[in-house]
């Protein structure tokens, strides 16, 4: 399993990495060990928007494994310490975010507490059906730079709003 | 620039969080530091790289000020992330560059530009809001006076801003949903304020090679004269006053769009209304940043409403439009 980590963090090299890869080739239980470990460094760099409930299901799964400090005869339950140790560090990373949230309202929420396309905010209080509202994607640009004109917050920020008129917001972008 | 910002904002909150009831007299004095505020930034040449913060994404910009002594005032704001756009403004007129689809939106308006922060806009302001001058902070390098509007009711969003010490130029701006949460946030990371310019610098690197795109020319036949559009509120919501009502063309349209501006001091409300689309358009609702964008069809019209306040607010003003009589063609 060690291997494995070390494969990821691109310390092997050559003969030794292939070898690696061709187990991981045979061995199911590794690969899925392998897949998981990236989707952690994944994760813990906030690389992509993981799906909803995606901790939920990390933790149950992780709850329904053997604790690292029962007796570990098989090799496979080191699997199981990196694995707990980095889904530590995981929450760690999580667990500061939202301290800095909560210390300062403009931080943004790490990665893995934001869901991209709904804003609650959106459909209560109205008088009509709830509608959710989705981000604009540059649907609207020129709705947004003819208001913006207007604005008083234009007065006071200058050109800056205008950025939102030409913002580049989808949400495939730059991931 | 992801992972940065906790880090960089952490300990930043106080002064909103510190925001009190306040008196009258830091009241007055936060609406003299939004008044030098807004000429501040109209005044000064400055150069700087600002980062524009919403839901959750950062993007990098650059922007440089530059007001001609002999008369003129120059603005370039130039993306530094992503897709490549740009955005120009030359006295009156904004000349958007997207080379991604190889557009230019020009918005140009023939009456000149509200003088900076009007006194009944302040008044509107102090009427809506909880003004205060909280504290110090510090931004690029800069020191600067932080000033926390805090809403009287859900209607609007919070704001808080921090105005460089000496010159009053707003260095950050953010604004806070009617639930405490961030929507969006400008802040300047690196800024150079005074300094020589060239006309050069607030040159669009587009335009040369801008001249085969798609230019919404429509925009440039803009007639941007005060009208009586025919249409109303009837359900005004509290703060909010008719700042502007006028007949325009809007990028991309062939017919006339009627434009309604309603303001609480700070926040505006746009009210667009024009014929239907071929395709009947559905109710919907979007956003970009703090800005919520309402779109609904009223008879044969179809009504868009585009504001810097809670979507509540937008959906009101929407809900609530009326044609009141024959408009004056």
């Amino acid at each position: 399993m060690e291997k494995i980590s070390e494969l990821i963090d691109g310390e092997l090299e050559g003969r030794e990495a292939q070898q690696q890869f061709a187990r991981l080739k045979q061995d199911n239980e590794l690969a899925q060990c392998w897949a998981t470990f990236h989707l952690i460094g994944d994760a813990m760099r906030g690389e992509r928007p993981l799906s909803q409930g995606f901790r939920e299901r990390l933790t149950l799964r992780l709850a329904g494994e053997p604790t690292v400090l029962a007796p570990r005869p098989f090799a496979s339950k080191r699997y199981v310490a990196y694995a707990l140790s980095a889904a530590a560090s995981l929450s760690a990373v999580s667990l500061v975010g939202w301290m800095a949230f909560f210390n300062n309202p403009l931080a943004p929420l790490p990665e893995l507490a934001q869901a991209p396309n709904t804003t609650p905010s959106a459909a209560a209080q109205t008088p009509t059906a709830p509608l959710a509202s989705v981000p604009s994607e540059g649907r609207m640009n020129e709705y947004l730079i003819a208001h913006q004109e207007f604005s008083p917050s234009t007065e006071i920020q200058g050109l800056a709003p205008y950025i939102r008129g030409v913002s580049s917001t989808r949400q495939d972008q730059g991931r | 620039m992801k992972g940065a910002w906790p880090i960089v904002f952490v300990g930043l909150a106080g002064p909103l969080l510190a925001a009190e009831p306040t008196a009258p007299a830091a009241s007055q004095d936060g609406l003299a530091l939004l008044k030098k505020m807004a000429s501040a930034s109209r005044r000064l040449n400055y150069s700087g790289t600002f980062v524009y913060q919403h839901a959750g994404q950062n993007e990098t910009s650059r922007i440089v000020h530059f007001v001609n002594p002999a008369g003129g005032e120059f603005e370039k704001l130039e993306t530094l992330d992503g897709p490549a756009r740009e955005v120009i403004r030359t006295n009156d007129q904004v000349t958007c560059y997207l080379p991604d689809s190889k557009t230019v939106i020009i918005e140009k308006r023939n009456t000149r530009r509200f003088p900076a922060l009007l006194p009944e806009q302040l008044s509107g302001v102090a009427d809506n809001y909880v003004v205060s001058v909280t504290g110090m902070d510090r931004v690029a390098g800069y020191d600067c006076r932080v000033v926390v509007l805090e809403p009287k009711d859900k209607l609007r969003y919070g704001h808080q801003f921090c105005a460089e010490a000496a010159s009053g130029l707003p260095l950050r701006a953010r604004t806070i949903s009617e639930k405490n949460q961030p929507l969006e946030a400008f802040a300047f990371t690196e800024l150079r304020i005074g300094g020589n310019f060239s006309r050069d610098q607030v040159r669009s690197r587009y335009a040369a090679k801008s001249k085969d795109w798609k230019v919404d020319h429509s925009a440039l036949a803009i007639s941007d004269v005060p009208a009586d559009t025919g249409w109303s509120l009837t359900r005004q919501p509290t703060g909010f006053k008719k700042l502007t009502e006028l007949k325009r063309s809007i990028a991309g349209r062939t017919a006339m769009v009627s434009h309604i501006v309603y303001s609480d001091g700070l926040a505006a409300v746009s009210v667009f209304i024009e014929p239907l689309p071929k395709a009947r358009p559905a109710r919907s609702l979007s956003h970009q940043g703090a800005v919520n964008i309402y779109i609904r069809p009223v008879a044969d019209h179809m009504v868009t409403v585009v504001g810097e306040a809670p979507a509540a607010t937008v959906m009101q003003i929407a809900n609530s439009l009326e044609f009141k009589g024959v408009s004056g063609k």
